[in-house]
């Protein structure tokens, strides 16, 4: 059956529709797992390359997909199919958005401890196969840590399911860490399920500006006071500018522990709403991720020639330019320290985004098992999967 | 090897760190499940093979086994019934079984022990050579104290003020020949805690060493003369201040079939539930306490010794790290397996280390020679003492 | 098998391979004694050069391995194969590094879950999960089972708590799996594969800062069904305790038997709950948590480390301890959403009226996890076989109630035929995608965890006739 045969709605794509540059013949916009199924099947047999996207907010991240003949448009897969609060579960189609998840679960009182940028539109799925971690990564881990199931369409229509709908739970490999932060190259994300976090009674957020060099002794105290913080995060918006440092604590005891953080920080402000920048990806056209051992901070703060947001506890920190990214540069610094550079988004077709990766050999035989057609976003992932 | 006492293990594995031979060397049939498994192999008809006996030998008896075994595995009684069947099965390699004989007519004899004394200064300067010769022969001399000083003892020590308690005192066999000054020291304790100690002459060799090597038959003699003699002195309690012998002469009933007639305690054991009376005077040392398999795990007794140690103004009491390993003496084990002995001893020298004390004390003269010449071997020379050594010079203002 | 074993005592020392009968037989089963095989060969090597040899020999043979830690699974995924070799990994036990600036440490697979704390502790930190054996069980074997614990309610499991891997692959290469690293994340596929997509030879963890207050409470009920409502209000309450565990009568009285725990007399359950973090956040969950076990007869607290411990020891030996209450039982392992925790029970209990089988519940009551000791007397006829039906119907329970078949046991050998019941075919051959991309030839702990694998290769669909491999006898079906 072709694409037009199997009763999803699929239209033109336009120039609004491309995958950094590579502009689809059609966007198809399927409405349940079987429909998406449906659409993977005539897409192999007519040997169609898909995209998945959601909110399209991070579409134009990672390299450009070798061929994009459809582009999987999620967003009608917005459904919170099932919030069992008792059991700190949530079960949602992969296109919810995530701001709208967030409503849902606050009502009950509860939110899923992840810290996407609010109102920026990305959903469940993009958020699953991007994995950027958001500041409170340092405490509740990255979206591969807090997902507990998923189901998800192989390249030949294959509706698989691993996980479940409880925490604990070692039936089986674990596909859903797999297909975190995997861009669509292995397959589809349709739903996915969450363990859940209550809310917490307060939040408190010291907020500073030290002195620039004692920024990694800071956060090293902070990382490891026993007031707990469930996030320390910097700010840097010019290469040789100051650096604001903020750390939120979340709890009954919120303001007397923001208390004892503030001693440690010796300086700043407690306050009950967080600083602007807060969890926002900094803007520029360019965007870098270092990751790197919390030790090396100060010399990722000083070889990254760029604005800088992250966290120095976790060893994650967002550098954004509009400038050319000296990358190799860059890498080879942070590198030194045990830490990776990954270039998010560029305009530079000629970077090398990804950098050294000790198993990618068998990445590369993990793509073949389950995308051996190579339709799935081909070419976007690291060493061209 | 009684099949019931096997069943009882459900393999769960929790006595693999404990035991020092797996410690060693990580091998299943050298853990404690191990050999649990080989005894249920030759209950299911499996020969007693030449390397089945190597792993029942190569156990040093320690039981911290038992007492990290939380299904209540008897390991003690099966290695007990296991090394009598050994002895019966297994016919040693002859270099094997004259370094075994040589220890088992020796060590539980305590004249044949001092008659051999005097030769040990000579021997120890003969050591390297007698390693080469045989290593069990190069361990025995190395190991060995020198004696300062004889202490004879009389058949009455008589409680000082009022007296709180008859005890019948056993005098041990490496404790007497080697460590006099402890026995001395345990007497006069227990006088100056109001205890008449009653120390029948004559008494031998409880038969610990043989029940510990499934020498049933002299185990049994050697049992069996000792409840006489203490019976003749008509005592109801008898304090023992060897973790080893203490341990095994609390198994008497099951050895000898019969009820002894009297209860036997260790020292600490004992002192503790008597309660202190005599003034302590102050002890300022960093004093690193060392458990005696015998004492710890055998006997179950870790809170009494280092409550009286405790008690001694000025005493800093330091614990010693994985304490619940055996420190590779474990009776004739360091003769009979010297190398593995020598590893454990290193093993623990370097855990006593790294206390920082300057007094290492212990209730088992065995532990106190090996690890003081493991110690040696580091370069860390360490002040050694038992306990009952410890509360003496407190109990008498004197230095120790 | 004879050649085999010449080649490994050309790569090992003499005493690293073990080939007496009498010692290979010890090695034939791990934890769960149910299932028993003698491997062919086993070899302890120290270092991850040796096992990646020992591997590319066992691909040159063409001949099976299964890893081995301390040997205390519990579902049998560490049962060697008798044509294979078995790598026991229990001589590489060293810490090698310990990085407390970053928080984490690197260590051998042989290094005990436990020993890693005992190395930190004094410096302020600990590794989070804690499984009932942490004492004795590896880091290798926490690895390859996902191992969690009671802690992991609030704590997550291994694979929150590894930062990197070195693995020797199926084909025998030495790969280092980072989670700092871009791409797929090979290291969370790989924690939890139940040694079938090769071996770590050396492991990252991070560790964490000491938590400045804890508060250990146990607290007794005269019903299971009041400490079920007590969990419920706890949860409900928007507190997220360390650990909240849970034992019924029959466990308790196995517990008392063995260690002498001495928990509150008459006592028809008892909680444990543990509140860590900072100290005026445990306060006020502390009150709290008063308030939420008024129902409680008695309610203890304990005032420090001993009777923390002492509190902990009934629930840590519980397992084994039902080894004094009965000659022989069944340790099982399921999951279920904690808001059906008392309808499963009520089914449990059914169950055990209905098969004359007494059934001591021990769980960890936070995340669902039960773990049912499904007690029998080998020496009465049929009394074994009612008691394989009692377990196996408690996991058809947690299924039927959207749960899982193992919380942290593994699937290992002995749940394998589970596997189709809680998964669909497809869900199978998807994860054996994974398998045959690290492992084509299928030679890293065959037989586990997937019940009828499918041969790399092999295109999916109906399969027609006898496959040529099972044919020739290179291959099985189960």
């Amino acid at each position: 059956m072709t694409l037009a045969q199997i009763g999803v709605d699929v239209r033109q794509a336009g120039q609004g529709d491309a995958v950094r540059g590579v502009v689809p013949r059609w966007v198809a916009l399927p409405t349940s797992v079987e429909e998406i199924a449906a659409v993977l099947r005539a897409c192999a047999e007519q040997d169609l390359a898909v995209t998945p996207a959601g909110g399209r907010t991070k579409l134009g991240w990672a390299a450009s997909p070798e061929r994009c003949d459809v582009l999987l448009d999620l967003s009608r897969m917005d459904a919170l199919l099932e919030h069992a609060a008792g059991d700190l579960v949530v079960r949602a189609q992969a296109g919810l958005p995530m701001d709208a998840l967030a409503a849902a679960l606050a009502d009950k009182g509860q939110e899923l401890a992840l810290d996407v940028p609010p109102g920026w539109g990305a959903t469940v799925g993009g958020t699953l196969a991007a994995g950027l971690a958001g500041p409170r990564a340092f405490r509740y881990g990255t979206a591969r840590d807090l997902l507990i199931g998923v189901t998800v369409v192989l390249a030949d229509g294959t509706i698989a399911r691993s996980g479940g709908k409880v925490v604990k739970n070692v039936a089986g490999y674990d596909l859903g860490k797999l297909f975190t932060g995997s861009y669509g190259t292995l397959g589809v994300i349709a739903e996915a399920t969450f363990r859940l976090h209550p809310l917490p009674a307060g939040r408190r957020w010291v907020v500073a500006e030290p002195d620039a060099a004692e920024v990694p002794a800071v956060a090293a105290a902070l990382a490891t006071a026993q007031a707990e913080p469930s996030a320390v995060e910097v700010d840097r918006p010019r290469q040789d500018g100051p650096v604001a440092l903020a750390a939120l604590v979340e709890g009954t005891a919120a303001e007397a522990r923001a208390e004892a953080l503030r001693e440690i920080v010796g300086s700043g402000t407690v306050t009950a709403e967080p600083p602007a920048w807060w969890g926002r990806i900094p803007p520029g056209e360019t965007l870098a991720e270092a990751r790197f051992p919390p030790a090396a901070t100060g010399a990722v703060l000083e070889a990254a020639g760029t604005a800088l947001r992250g966290s120095p506890v976790s060893g994650r920190m967002l550098l954004a330019t509009d400038e050319r990214l000296g990358v190799s540069t860059l890498r080879k610094a942070v590198e030194e320290h045990g830490g990776r550079v990954v270039v998010l988004r560029t305009p530079d077709d000629d970077v090398d985004r990804w950098g050294q990766v000790s198993a990618l050999g068998l990445m590369r035989r993990v793509k073949e098992r389950f995308d051996p057609g190579r339709r799935m976003s081909p070419g976007r992932f690291v060493g061209g999967l | 090897m009684d099949p019931k006492l096997i069943n009882d293990c459900v393999h769960c594995g929790f006595c693999l760190p404990t035991c020092p031979t797996y410690v060693l060397w990580g091998e299943e049939m050298d853990s404690p499940r191990g050999r649990i498994h080989l005894m249920s192999q030759h209950v299911e008809g499996t020969p007693m093979t030449p390397e089945m006996a190597g792993h029942f030998d190569a156990c040093l008896g320690c039981m911290a086994c038992v007492t990290a075994c939380p299904s209540g595995v008897q390991y003690d009684r099966l290695i007990e019934q296991t090394r009598v069947v050994v002895e019966q099965e297994y016919e040693r390699p002859p270099q094997e079984r004259a370094v075994r004989g040589i220890v088992f007519s020796l060590f539980p004899y305590p004249r044949r022990l001092r008659m051999l004394r005097p030769t040990m200064g000579l021997a120890r300067r003969m050591a390297s050579f007698l390693t080469r010769v045989n290593p069990s022969l190069g361990a025995m001399t190395a190991l060995a104290p020198r004696v300062e000083r004889r202490e004879r003892l009389p058949r009455v020590v008589k409680a000082r003020g009022e007296r709180r308690a008859v005890v019948g005192m056993l005098l041990g066999c490496v404790q007497r020949e080697f460590f006099p000054q402890v026995n001395a020291a345990t007497a006069r304790v227990l006088s100056m805690e109001g205890c008449d100690v009653v120390i029948p002459p004559g008494q031998g060799c409880c038969g610990a060493l043989s029940v510990h090597s499934g020498l049933d038959k002299q185990a049994r003699r050697l049992a069996s003369r000792t409840v006489r003699t203490f019976r003749k002195a008509g005592v109801d309690t008898v304090v023992v201040n060897a973790a080893g012998c203490g341990s095994s002469m609390k198994e008497y009933a099951d050895l000898l079939g019969y009820d002894p007639g009297f209860r036997v305690m260790d020292l600490s054991e004992f002192l503790a539930e008597l309660g202190p009376v005599a003034v302590r005077h102050p002890l300022r040392r960093t004093v690193a306490y060392h458990d005696a398999c015998h004492l710890a795990h055998a006997q179950g007794v870790r809170a009494q010794p280092r409550e009286l140690l405790n008690g001694i103004p000025g005493l800093e009491l330091r614990e010693i790290p994985d304490s619940a390993i055996c420190c590779g003496s474990a009776g004739t084990y360091n003769l009979l397996r010297p190398e593995a002995a020598r590893d454990l001893g290193d093993r623990k020298a370097k855990a006593v280390g790294s206390t920082g004390a300057e007094l290492l004390v212990s209730a088992n003269p065995g532990c106190t020679m090996q690890i003081a010449a493991a110690m040696r071997r580091a370069g860390a020379d360490i002040k050694v003492a038992h306990t009952a050594e410890v509360l003496d010079a407190s109990l008498r203002g004197a230095e120790l | 098998m004879d050649e085999l074993i010449a080649a490994l005592h050309s790569l090992l020392p003499a005493d690293s391979v073990i080939t007496d009968p009498v010692r290979l037989r010890t090695y034939e089963c791990d934890g769960l004694t149910y299932h028993r095989a003698t491997p062919g060969v086993v070899v302890l090597p120290e270092t991850a050069e040796q096992i990646a040899r020992v591997v590319r020999l066992c691909n040159d043979f063409g001949v099976p391995f299964v890893a081995r830690g301390s040997g205390t699974g519990l579902s049998g995924g560490a049962l060697p194969r008798e044509d294979g070799v078995l790598v026991v990994t229990a001589k590489m036990r060293r810490i090698l590094e310990i990085d407390l600036p970053n928080r984490r440490a690197v260590v051998e697979p042989g290094v005990t879950n436990l020993a890693i704390t005992e190395a930190v502790r004094d410096q302020g930190y600990y590794y989070a999960p804690d499984p009932s054996s942490q004492q004795v069980c590896s880091i290798g074997g926490n690895v390859a089972e996902n191992s969690g614990g009671a802690h992991c309610l609030k704590y997550g499991f291994t694979v929150n708590h590894v930062e990197a891997c070195e693995i020797v692959t199926p084909e025998g290469d030495l790969v280092t799996l980072d989670r700092m690293d871009p791409g797929y994340d090979l290291l969370g596929a790989f924690i939890g594969s139940e040694g079938t997509l090769g071996i770590a030879t050396k492991i990252t963890v991070r560790l964490s800062r000491t938590p400045e207050a804890v508060t250990t409470v146990l607290a007794a009920f005269e019903s299971i069904e009041q400490g079920g409502q007590a969990v419920s209000a706890i949860i409900g309450a928007g507190i997220v305790p360390a650990a909240i565990e849970m034992m019924d009568a029959l466990s308790i009285e196995a517990a008392e038997a063995a260690v002498a725990c001495a928990y509150p007399a008459g006592a028809g359950a008892v909680l444990i709950v543990e509140l860590d973090g900072p100290a005026a956040e445990v306060e006020q969950q502390f009150a709290r948590l008063r308030e939420i076990c008024s129902a409680a007869f008695e309610l203890r607290v304990a005032a420090g480390p001993a009777e923390r411990a002492a509190i902990w020891k009934g629930r840590k030996s519980a397992f084994a301890a039902v080894g004094r209450i009965s000659p022989a039982y069944i340790v099982q392992d399921g999951v279920v959403p904690r808001t059906s925790l008392p309808a499963v029970l009520a089914a449990i209990d059914r169950l055990s009226r209905e098969h004359r089988i007494r059934v001591a519940n021990v769980f960890h009551a936070g995340d669902g996890n039960l773990h049912p000791l499904v007690l029998f007397d080998d020496g009465t006829p049929g009394e074994g076989e009612r008691a394989e039906v009692v377990s196996g119907a408690i996991l058809d329970l947690c299924i039927e109630h959207g749960g899982s078949i193992t919380g942290e046991h593994g699937v290992g050998v002995d749940k394998s035929r589970y596997m189709p019941r809680m998964f669909g075919a497809d869900d199978l051959d998807t994860m054996q995608l994974v398998r045959c991309a690290f492992d084509p030839r299928g030679l890293s702990n065959p037989g586990k965890v997937f019940p009828t694998p499918r041969l790399c290769g092999e295109v999916p669909g109906v399969r027609k006739g006898v496959h040529p491999l099972v044919e020739s006898g290179k291959a099985e079906q189960f």
